[in-house]
């Protein structure tokens, strides 16, 4: 019965931890500062897993962190520079107080500042990290360079905010490297595959501000901070992955092609340069002449199998993707007013097409309405007073739904004035059996290159076609789900059966039917998987028939939900038509 | 004492000193009081010599330096002495002088604060004497020898260095740019740079090294995306079906917090007792109808068998009962120990339900294992609890069927990206929620009426 008595909360997590004011005290930093040095930083407050231990037997909720985190925090030199501004601050007050302005203007000279530079360095240690990293600077910026210069936060910030913004918009359409573009009711979602890493992130629609009140400004003008910080060094890091120059300049043709006659009407001599660059109508100066883009193809290895078949895949999306760069080389878009310019000149240009706008819409404009060779004309007004008949007059949402579904959609569908088909998230990845609105049906049809029938006939004889169409497309995605599992006919059935009709039972007249040797093959196949399923082992057939029993579930969900919408659409119809005759 | 006497009369003899005072008579009365004195103590000295004559004489000296300037036994003639020519002509002129110049004659007050002695006053060595005048002479002289070789001292060099930069036109110290500067500069942050040529300890120990990032901290809180992307119900144009999809989400959010509410409302509702009919008539016959059950008992059988417990009348036990409670205690003992012994035997023949027990038992753990990883898995990208607040679900942003847009330029956006980052921040525990700080008034207000309104009504 020797040694001394152990003490309570003198061991474990109560002394791994620290409370957020022990912490502010031992680095000797107001709350404001702890709290800035904490996001700068990256130290999260923690959790712990029994409160009552670490807080002394009280089970209050507080803030902990980790006591290694603060030890880490003491080693930090910017910490030293913040009770050096907060001196810096006294001394200012106290001049100021004393009306002493000779030595305002001395401390103002010599005010202290500090770099985050080794921060960013230390919390990213490689780029790729930085670029995993970048989706909520981006996120941020883009925000923050909406904001009206109203005091709610430094002008200089949201100055930095928008050139960084413009500069990573230029690097995405100079690399092409675009991929998805979501209008949402929030605001715009794109997703870009930037040196294999996919960065999402969201721009606001303009002009959209009111300003929340339960917002802390001043934390997230400290994460602006740390990230315009970030976002800089990765815009420089990515211009040189493209021998562009960096901060980016305008190439020779596109400067002379800006080249207004009244600049000083658009913006300041001083900012009109950065103006012109936000246009996005140009393209950048790039270190060397560029060579035409050497399209890097992918090495070839003899492999077999799995291999290939992975292989083949990829050479298939590259193919895609290759394609999808190019969407619309070649066409020539005029922006009307009222469309939303930044966005859809960004969007034109990383795909490739011509973009411009009225002249006194925005700096930049390229060429006018009243060019020729325009082949697109978007438009946001229910009608066009003056129509040129050598080009499509469509609604801005063509844009985007022809960059998700990555080929030229049909225009007919999207032309002045008509009812637009819904626009679909590109983010939703429907699995197996999931249901599929019959819109993403047809494109997915027409991506694969069918051509879509009696879409431009009129609507009365249309009803019926499109019926059958429906139909055939939805047998087709049975096929599909045929070639990919044997319970597929099931939910044939079952479709079939859901939708009204009766199975057909008819005697007909045989017909000698021609050996197919690729029926024969598959046949066998499924055989063979049948009698392995006969063959597993009680345990193993539990199990599968579950996971069957889930798919056939799913399916049959999928089946009901497009069953009603099929009836929606038909009383939808029906009411229009009655609307007609009316 | 004779051989001090003979000193006395030998001063006294010496051309230097003056007489004493006392004459033939005046030393036969000192012989008279001739006191023993120990002349061996400086006390004594003073005490019992008498200086006054040369203190005198030193005092006389003294009055013609303040007075004259000098001795005026030294003192030439012709400043003592003048020829007295009448003093006529003397007379008029100063009185002339001094009604012109009346303002120009100093005050009597300060006149007579005038030192009038001709004597100057001595000299302040201490302004004069310069504190470690050697050494710096020697170093002085030091510096001189090195700069003849052409060795500057350090502050020097700088100095020259700084001078040089200036006119070369490259400022040596530059002033840190701030961090929202929007025209920052910025480099290649993550390129091979020149590595270290110093040595890591004198960096280390000079603080200039900055400390490993520890490999725990780049581990994010949560799993959760930094953006994630709205449902397609979101769209500004949606499909008919994920609309109603995502407004069945809001409207089940809504739901709920409607429940919570209710429950709450009823949880705190006063529980009143609304009188019905039947209540009232109840109460007006209560007691006028007799009831056959109730048979009112004995009052005082009652009252003894209430006591319940042990009481302190209760009887002692006998050794009697002692002995065979304690045996029957023994004998219980032993009952289980052979009990357990068989048991024991049993267990060999029942070794496949213990068999199934086990089985039982691991299947047990092992679902609630999975169970558990599977909670650990969901609280990954669940909010923590960070603070005093929990975190509170932004509402879904919807719009309602007849709020949908036609077109994209009649949209209007919905919610606020602002609030929707600091949410997802919270989310993925980046930062702990908080709420707004409430105004606090310190003092309380008080209202008066100024006179000027006052005089209006």
């Amino acid at each position: 019965m020797g040694g001394l008595q152990k003490k309570k909360y003198e061991s474990g997590s109560a002394t791994n931890y620290i409370t957020r004011n022990k912490a502010r005290k031992k680095l000797s930093l107001s709350l404001a500062d702890f709290r800035r040095l904490c996001i700068l930083k990256g130290i999260y407050p923690h959790e712990p897993k029994h409160k009552k231990k670490v807080n002394k037997g009280s089970t209050a909720a507080r803030t902990y962190y980790l006591l290694k985190d603060i030890r880490f925090l003491l080693h930090e030199p910017i910490v030293g520079k913040f009770r050096e501004y907060k001196i810096f601050v006294r001394k200012l007050r106290k001049a100021y107080g004393k009306a002493e302005w000779s030595a305002v203007e001395r401390l103002k000279e010599n005010k202290p500042g500090y770099k985050l530079d080794h921060i960013i360095k230390e919390r990213y240690p490689t780029f790729i990290d930085a670029l995993r990293d970048v989706d909520d600077a981006l996120s941020m910026c883009f925000l923050f360079s909406t904001f009206a210069r109203t005091g709610k936060c430094h002008v200089q910030t949201i100055q930095l905010c928008r050139r960084l913004s413009v500069e990573w918009m230029n690097y995405i359409i100079s690399s092409r490297s675009l991929r998805k573009v979501f209008l949402s009711i929030k605001g715009i979602y794109y997703q870009a595959e930037v040196l294999g890493q996919t960065v999402t992130w969201i721009v606001p629609y303009q002009f959209a501000h009111n300003h929340p009140t339960d917002v802390d400004y001043r934390v997230m003008a400290t994460f602006t901070e740390l990230y315009t910080t970030l976002l800089g060094f990765v815009n420089f890091r990515l211009y040189q992955t493209l021998n562009l120059v960096y901060p980016p300049k305008l190439d020779g043709q596109g400067e002379m092609s800006l080249k207004a006659e009244f600049e000083e009407d658009y913006a300041l001599e001083s900012e009109s340069y950065t103006e012109k660059l936000s246009a996005l109508s140009a393209s950048l100066a790039r270190m060397v002449a560029s060579v035409e883009e050497e399209e890097a193809e992918l090495d070839h290895f003899p492999t077999e199998g799995e291999d290939q078949e992975k292989m083949e895949v990829r050479e298939k999306m590259e193919q895609q993707q290759s394609k999808q760069k190019k969407l619309f080389e070649g066409l020539k878009f005029f922006l009307n007013r009222e469309v939303p310019r930044e966005s859809l000149a960004f969007v034109i240009r990383c795909f490739g097409g011509e973009v411009s706008w009225d002249k006194s819409l925005c700096i930049g404009s390229t060429y006018e309405a009243t060019d020729e060779t325009i082949t697109h004309h978007i438009v946001d007004r229910p009608s066009m007073d003056k129509q040129y008949i050598n080009r499509y007059y469509i609604q801005p949402q063509w844009v985007y739904d022809s960059v998700n579904a990555k080929i030229q959609l049909p225009v007919e569908e999207y032309f002045l004035g008509v009812t637009l088909p819904p626009h679909l998230s590109p983010f939703v990845e429907e699995t197996e059996g999931d249901y599929v609105p019959p819109e993403k049906l047809k494109l997915m049809a027409l991506q694969r290159g069918e051509k879509p029938q009696a879409e431009e006939d009129e609507e009365e004889e249309g009803d019926e076609e499109e019926e059958d169409e429906e139909d055939e497309e939805e047998d087709e995605q049975s096929e599909n789900e045929e070639e990919a599992e044997d319970e597929a006919n099931l939910a044939e059935m079952e479709e079939k059966r859901s939708q009204g009709k009766s199975l057909s039972v008819k005697v007909t007249p045989g017909k000698a039917k021609a050996e197919n040797r690729v029926r024969a093959a598959e046949e066998e196949k499924a055989e063979e998987k049948r009698l392995a399923i006969m063959m597993m082992k009680k345990k193993e057939k539990y199990l599968y028939d579950k996971i069957m029993f889930g798919k056939k579930r799913k399916v049959r969900e999928a089946n009901k939900l497009a069953a009603k919408r099929k009836a929606h659409d038909d009383a939808s119809k029906a009411d229009k038509k009655k609307k007609k005759k009316c | 004492m004779a051989a001090a006497r003979k000193h006395k009369r030998m001063a006294a003899s010496q051309p230097g000193f003056l007489p004493l005072k006392s004459d033939l008579d005046g030393s036969i009365s000192n012989v008279k009081r001739r006191k023993r004195v120990n002349k061996n103590k400086k006390k004594n000295w003073n005490k019992y010599s008498d200086i006054r004559d040369v203190e005198d004489f030193l005092d006389d000296v003294r009055l013609q330096e303040k007075a004259t300037g000098g001795l005026i036994s030294e003192k030439p003639d012709e400043s003592l002495f003048f020829v007295d020519t009448g003093e006529k002509a003397k007379d008029k002129q100063p009185q002339t002088t001094t009604k012109k110049g009346k303002r120009s004659k100093p005050l009597r007050i300060d006149l007579i604060l005038q030192p009038d002695s001709h004597i100057p006053a001595p000299k302040n060595v201490l302004a004069y004497q310069q504190p470690n005048a050697k050494k710096q002479r020697r170093k002085a002289e030091k510096a001189a020898k090195l700069a003849a070789i052409g060795v500057l001292p350090r502050r020097e060099k700088l100095l020259q260095l700084r001078r040089a930069a200036a006119a070369s036109g490259v400022s040596v110290k530059e002033k840190p740019v701030a961090n929202n500067n929007p025209e920052r500069p910025f480099y290649d942050l993550w390129s091979e740079g020149t590595p270290e040529a110093a040595d890591p300890f004198y960096l280390e120990q000079t603080k200039k090294k900055l400390i490993k990032r520890p490999d725990r901290l780049n581990e994010k809180p949560s799993v959760l995306p930094a953006i994630e992307v709205i449902a397609p119900g979101g769209s500004y144009n949606p499909d008919f079906f994920s609309h109603q999809e995502l407004l069945r989400e809001a409207h089940e959010v809504e739901v709920k917090k409607l429940k919570v509410e209710e429950k709450l409302a009823r949880q705190l509702a006063v529980n009143q007792d609304i009188a019905t009919e039947e209540s009232t008539f109840k109460e007006q016959v209560e007691g006028l109808i007799e009831e056959d059950e109730y048979q009112p008992e004995d009052p005082d059988g009652d009252a003894d068998d209430t006591v319940i417990g042990p009481t302190a009348t209760q009887e002692k036990k006998t050794e009697r009962q002692r002995k065979k409670e304690k045996a029957e205690k023994i004998k219980e003992l032993q009952r289980k120990a052979e009990r357990e012994v068989i048991d024991k035997k049993q267990q060999l023949f029942q070794l496949r339900s213990i068999r199934a027990n086990l089985k039982n038992q691991e299947q047990r753990t092992k679902m609630r294992q999975a169970q558990r990883k599977a909670k650990q898995e969901a609280e990954k990208s669940m909010p923590r609890r960070l603070g005093r607040l929990k975190f509170q679900e932004p509402d879904l942003d919807i719009q309602l069927s007849d709020e949908l847009a036609s077109s994209l330029r009649s949209l209007k956006p919905e919610g606020s990206i602002l609030k929707d980052r600091f949410k997802s921040l919270q989310k993925r525990n980046l930062i702990e929620p908080r709420e707004r700080a409430k105004f606090k008034r310190r003092y309380k207000l008080k209202y008066s009426e100024k006179r000027a309104f006052r005089e209006i009504q």
